[in-house]
């Protein structure tokens, strides 16, 4: 009986033996394949970052407030963000490239919608990249033209436009990337519509005499305006 | 004898004119003078060169002190010229080649010398003391302008003789002739008869407008002078029809207009204003100057014609344009003061265009196609130049270039003897001047100036025919279309010194092709685009329309 | 060059037509049929009492108006096409009309002059606005340092009121005589004249791209003469026009001309040796003259939108101005209107930190340019308050103290350019 076992050891030893050696050379692809992966994934970050100082980023980025933001959350700058992003996902995608090689069938799946995702990941970063910058320029615009136009409380004016575009991209950003999108599209809805809601109100209660005077001088043809502009002129 | 009455009495509308002084032209005798003998000889040249009438400068006896105008003899021949036979034989000889003469009739003045002055001057009581105008004062018809301004300071002169002033518009040797009496009227009919029966073609009657004064007015032009005139014209078309009446009056073309009346006066008249704007025109390069004094040029009755010139024996006058349009001249054509006089120019056509072949061939071009009947001056088609030296304006009157030879060629004479310097200097002197060397070659500008007279002659459109200007938006170039009955010719003058292109609105006359006069090459045929021509600098071109 | 040209065919025949011209005046219109008429005539005027013999031609550069303005320029030809010759005229005038493609008051009206007078080679050229209120003798006045004395550039000087004008005043004004040495009064004046040389010159510049606007263009003609050895002067014309509608709109106004004179310090280095107390420049027919009627001024409002710009606009002021010069400006809207002082020095120093800062573009440069605005009637409401008084000399003496504090701050400016900041 003893012998019976040492042989069924020695065979399951063997087969096992037999399996790891099979599988040994995948594991040892795998690993070379991640290690290559590393190297290549590091030298995409070198050209990304050289790439990204060349076009200024940082200060694109700071333009579209994002630094401030993340030094806010103690995160390292923009450019060196970006290339360390860049860096990780070639890697995992190298690493993911390995474990595929490895034949474990359960995983294939989530490997291919791994790189399946990516693409969605990068337009999703450009849309909230652009739409930051967009929200900072626009804010900024409309903040100048209400000063200049002696609007009252400008910053105020300001920051909703810069919230709506902001809100408005990361409404996008979340539906390309699929995560609670129908969430997120009614909620961005409500928002926006109740927020126009308030200002249509705000202006049509508040603006009623303006609104009167503004149509009587259209069509009353009425001269004499209330409070003259200076009598200055620059040029 | 006259050529027969039977050619056409509109003859002066086909003609071309050739002014001549006889003196100026050849000396037959040797005595320095040019004769009606030596002019005589030279009628081949001018049938040559193409000339059918010959105008001639004053002839009759005369002080010469206003170059033959101031006449003290009017049935004779002044013995420097010849006698009164050899006018006449030098009559015949014209006729024989077909060539017609117009001679002057200054009937406004005669010299002091003449002998009705005489007479009349001599006592107030004198039967022709009324022939010439007395006044006791020199305060009548105050206002009048006085013409020759450089020596003349008033109309009147005191004459000591008989202790009162007389008229005088020109100079103080010229009294005026009394016309309101009918007495000096009858005589110079008289006068007229008398060459008229000689065989004369046509007279120019010098200095018209003023013939009468009349208190209160500016003594020119006035309606009793029309009328004298009037009578005239009648007695001529009497007794000699196919005569011809040129009026040398210096005037606005609008006052100019009275003198053609209704065909009834004069037969054809100068257009003095026209001349100078061509000059302006051209220094300007803008046909500005040019098209404006046409287009205030009134129609004339369909029997007279303008006569149009270039130069004549008188200054360029600039007494018919504007204070900054005179101004404009004077620093452009005479800025050396000492070629100013009265108010114009004396200078000769060569020298006022700085001797530039192309501008002589531009204007010329102009004389014979503008409406009108042109007049070459003496020496202008070989390209004579002036002596700015000479007193008044004698300057263009130096004597007829022939050769380079002895004097030139005019006569046999020693130079000292000659009336007047020969033009001596290597541009314009007669070794580089003259006809014979001229007559050598095809490019000269002599045989240039017959193969142009050629062209003119080949159609009755230039001097009979209607003008029409078109106005192209490049104000460079004058066009205009001339048309006289089934023909039309396109004229398109290039005024500027440099290449230009223009686009002529040709549509009225869309489907006719073009055929260049000078070498009878065809152009494109008018479609319903613009025609584009392109030109060189002051060129011209004469085009023929032909629909085929 | 555009792959289009800039001359259509009708205009190219045009100036065919035209020909080579000694004098061109151009005069960029675009709706102005209420002005262009008066415009027009008083330059023909001038043209043919004073350059009667010289060839000229007056070429209007349109926008696409539709209220008849090019008719109305093209009716003051002189031709012999018309029945009613004009009977003092010597020669042809041309004026004629084009139309150019883009927004009108760009700086494409003026290249197509120029255009147009490189074709032509007029020796003189002058620039006239629609709605300037020129006489006739103001085209001599312009016209004859470049025509006969060979100069190159004539900017006008006018009669005005001494609250008129008060961005070239205090801006532009002080900034050009500091950097380059030249006290231009107006380097951009609605009636300007300079020599083909000088507009050859300005056709061939890398500027045409850029969208400069009309003002822009000249302020960069300007200081193109001064600086490549052009020779310049300024020639008294008359009372500036008044404008009746309403007094233009400062933010655009800055945008026309400080925005283009921030970039024309950019590309326009100073080549000339700086000299204490700017070169004055040669000055024709009298000197500026200043009118001194009352005028309504609406001082608080100007205070008010200082202190609501500063306060508002701190997070972009932040980017643009540095530390000092910020804080003392929100110190001195705090202060209150009475004691309130926009002292020569502040200014200087913000002008020149809003330069450089447009130099490196921090942000957008036309939001630094909307973003001086409130600081500009800060100054103004200071400047108002000491002239309130004043005369013609104690304003001209004002206006010195504020240019040298500009060139005291030279190296300053300097500093910033370079990135010390």
């Amino acid at each position: 009986m003893w012998e019976k076992f040492v042989l069924e050891l020695t065979q399951a030893t063997q087969e096992i033996v037999r399996n790891v050696a099979q599988f040994l050379p995948r594991l040892m692809v795998t690993v070379i394949i991640v290690l290559i992966g590393w190297f290549a994934a590091w030298l995409l970050k070198t050209i990304v970052r050289s790439i990204l100082r060349l076009i200024k980023f940082d200060r694109l980025s700071e333009d579209a407030g994002a630094t401030q933001l993340l030094r806010k959350a103690a995160l390292p700058s923009s450019t060196e963000l970006l290339s360390r992003f860049v860096f990780w996902v070639a890697w995992i995608g190298f690493i993911m490239a390995g474990v595929s090689v490895l034949g474990i069938v359960s995983l294939q799946p989530h490997i291919s919608s791994y790189f399946g995702y990516l693409p969605r990941l990068f337009v999703a970063f450009f849309l909230v990249f652009f739409g930051l910058l967009a929200a900072s320029f626009f804010s900024r615009a409309t903040l100048l033209a209400a000063v200049n136009a002696g609007s009252p409380s400008p910053r105020l004016i300001s920051s909703t436009v810069r919230t709506l575009i902001t809100v408005l991209t990361i409404s996008m950003a979340f539906e390309e990337l699929g995560l609670a999108e129908r969430t997120v599209l009614i909620a961005f809805a409500l928002i926006f519509g109740s927020l126009l809601f308030g200002l249509a109100l705000a202006f049509g209660l508040g603006g009623r005499d303006l609104a009167r005077r503004f149509l009587e001088r259209r069509f009353a043809r009425d001269t004499q305006q209330e409070e003259r502009e200076d009598e200055l002129s620059p040029l | 004898m006259a050529l027969a009455a039977t050619q056409d009495p509109l003859w002066y509308k086909d003609a071309i004119i050739y002014q001549v002084h006889v003196r100026a032209f050849y000396d037959s005798n040797g005595d320095g003078i040019g004769d009606f003998g030596g002019l005589a000889q030279k009628l081949d040249y001018l049938k040559d060169l193409g000339i059918d009438t010959l105008w001639l400068m004053p002839f009759f006896p005369s002080p010469l002190r206003d170059d033959g105008y101031d006449i003290a003899d009017y049935r004779s021949v002044h013995p420097n010229y010849g006698t009164l036979d050899d006018f006449k034989s030098f009559l015949d000889a014209a006729h024989k080649r077909g060539i017609r003469v117009i001679i002057e009739m200054a009937l406004n003045h005669t010299s002091d010398q003449h002998p009705w002055f005489q007479e009349s001057r001599s006592s107030r009581d004198n039967p022709r003391r009324d022939w010439y105008v007395w006044s006791d004062t020199d305060t009548r018809y105050g206002g009048t302008r006085i013409i020759f301004l450089d020596t003349e300071l008033s109309n009147w002169a005191w004459d000591p003789v008989s202790k009162e002033y007389y008229w005088h518009r020109f100079f103080s040797h010229q009294p005026d002739l009394n016309y309101d009496n009918p007495a000096v009227r009858e005589e110079m009919w008289d006068v007229m008869r008398f060459w008229l029966a000689m065989g004369v073609d046509a007279f120019r009657l010098d200095a018209v407008p003023y013939l009468l004064e009349r208190e209160g007015t500016n003594c020119e032009n006035l309606p009793e002078t029309h009328q004298i005139i009037r009578d005239f014209r009648a007695r001529l078309d009497r007794e000699f029809p196919g005569r011809m009446f040129l009026a040398e009056a210096n005037q606005w073309p609008a006052d100019l207009r009275p003198y053609f009346g209704n065909g009834d006066e004069f037969h054809a008249a100068f257009h003095f204003p026209l001349m100078p704007r061509m000059f302006m025109g051209l220094k300007l390069e803008d046909r500005k100057p040019i098209t404006e004094i046409l287009q205030q040029t009134p129609e004339i009755p369909a029997v007279c014609q303008w006569f149009l010139f270039l130069r004549n024996h008188d200054e360029l006058t600039l007494e018919m344009v504007t204070d900054m349009e005179r101004d404009y001249m004077y620093d452009e054509y005479a800025r050396d003061r000492s070629m100013r006089i009265n108010l114009g120019i004396r200078r000769r056509l060569a020298p006022l265009l700085d001797n530039d072949r192309r501008r002589m061939e531009l204007m010329n071009g102009m004389l014979m196609s503008l409406p009108g009947t042109p007049i070459i001056y003496y020496g202008d088609e070989i390209g004579m130049g002036d002596n700015v030296n000479l007193g008044d304006r004698n300057g263009v009157r130096t004597p007829m270039q022939w050769n380079g030879g002895w004097n030139g060629g005019f006569s046999a004479a020693d130079p000292e003897r000659l009336y007047s310097p020969l033009m001596l200097n290597p541009v314009y002197g007669y070794p580089a001047v003259n006809v014979a060397s001229q007559q050598r070659f095809e490019h000269s500008l002599l045989s240039w100036m017959k193969r142009i007279i050629n062209v003119r002659r080949s159609t009755p459109v230039f001097g009979r025919g209607s003008i029409e200007f078109l106005y192209p938006a490049n104000h460079r170039v004058l066009a205009y279309v001339r048309q006289w009955q089934k023909e039309t010719i396109l004229v398109v003058n290039n005024v500027s010194s440099s290449a230009q292109a223009v686009e002529l609105d040709l549509r009225r006359y869309k489907g006719n092709i073009l055929v260049e006069m000078f070498g009878r090459n065809i152009f494109p045929r008018i479609g319903d685009l613009p025609y584009l021509l392109t030109m060189g600098p002051y060129q011209f071109y004469w085009f023929r329309l032909r629909k085929i | 060059m555009a792959e289009e040209s800039i001359l259509t065919d009708d205009f190219l025949r045009e100036l065919m037509n035209v020909g080579e011209v000694d004098i061109l005046v151009g005069v960029p219109t675009y709706n102005s049929a209420a002005t262009v008429g008066q415009v027009v005539q008083a330059i023909r005027a001038g043209l043919l009492q004073y350059f009667p013999r010289q060839r000229a031609v007056i070429i209007n550069a349109d926008g696409g108006s539709r209220d008849g303005t090019q008719e109305l320029v093209r009716a003051a030809s002189i031709s012999d096409m018309q029945n009613a010759a004009h009977p003092r005229a010597l020669r042809t005038l041309h004026s004629i009309s084009a139309r150019y493609e883009g927004d009108p008051g760009s700086s494409k009206a003026l290249y197509t002059m120029l255009a147009a007078a490189d074709l032509l080679r007029p020796a003189a050229c002058a620039v006239i606005s629609a709605d300037s209120n020129i006489e006739p003798d103001w085209i001599p006045r312009l016209l004859q340092p470049v025509y006969h004395d060979n100069l190159d550039l004539i900017t006008p000087l006018y009669r005005r009121h001494k609250f008129d004008g008060l961005l070239v005043r205090n801006l532009i004004y002080p900034v050009i005589r500091a950097i380059y040495s030249k006290s231009v009064r107006e380097p951009y004046g609605s009636e300007v004249a300079f020599s083909g040389r000088l507009g050859s010159y300005l056709f061939g510049c890398d500027l045409w791209s850029e969208d400069l606007g009309f003002a822009g263009v000249e302020l960069f003609l300007t200081v193109a003469a001064i600086n490549d050895g052009f020779r310049l002067a300024q020639a008294f014309l008359g009372s500036k026009s008044t404008l009746e509608h309403a007094p233009a709109d400062l933010v655009r106004a800055m945008r026309d001309t400080v925005g283009p004179l921030f970039w024309t310090l950019e590309h326009k280095p100073a080549t000339q040796p700086t000299s204490s107390n700017g070169d004055s420049v040669l000055t024709l027919g009298g000197n500026p003259e200043v009118t001194l009627e009352p005028r309504r001024i609406n001082r608080k409002r100007l205070y008010q939108m200082f202190v609501d710009g500063v306060v508002e606009l701190e997070p972009i002021l932040k980017s643009i101005l540095s530390a000092g010069t910020l804080a003392e400006l929100q110190q001195r809207a705090a202060a209150g209107e009475n004691e309130f002082c926009y002292s020569d020095e502040l200014w200087v120093k913000t002008v020149y930190e809003f330069a450089a800062s447009y130099h490196k573009a921090v942000i957008s440069r036309d939001h630094i340019i909307q973003a001086l605005a409130p600081l500009y009637r800060g100054k103004i409401h200071t400047f108002v308050l000491e002239n309130r008084d004043s005369g013609g000399e104690e304003l001209e003496r004002h206006m010195d103290a504020l240019c040298l504090t500009f060139e005291r701050f030279k190296p300053y400016l300097g500093e910033l350019w370079n990135g010390r900041k």
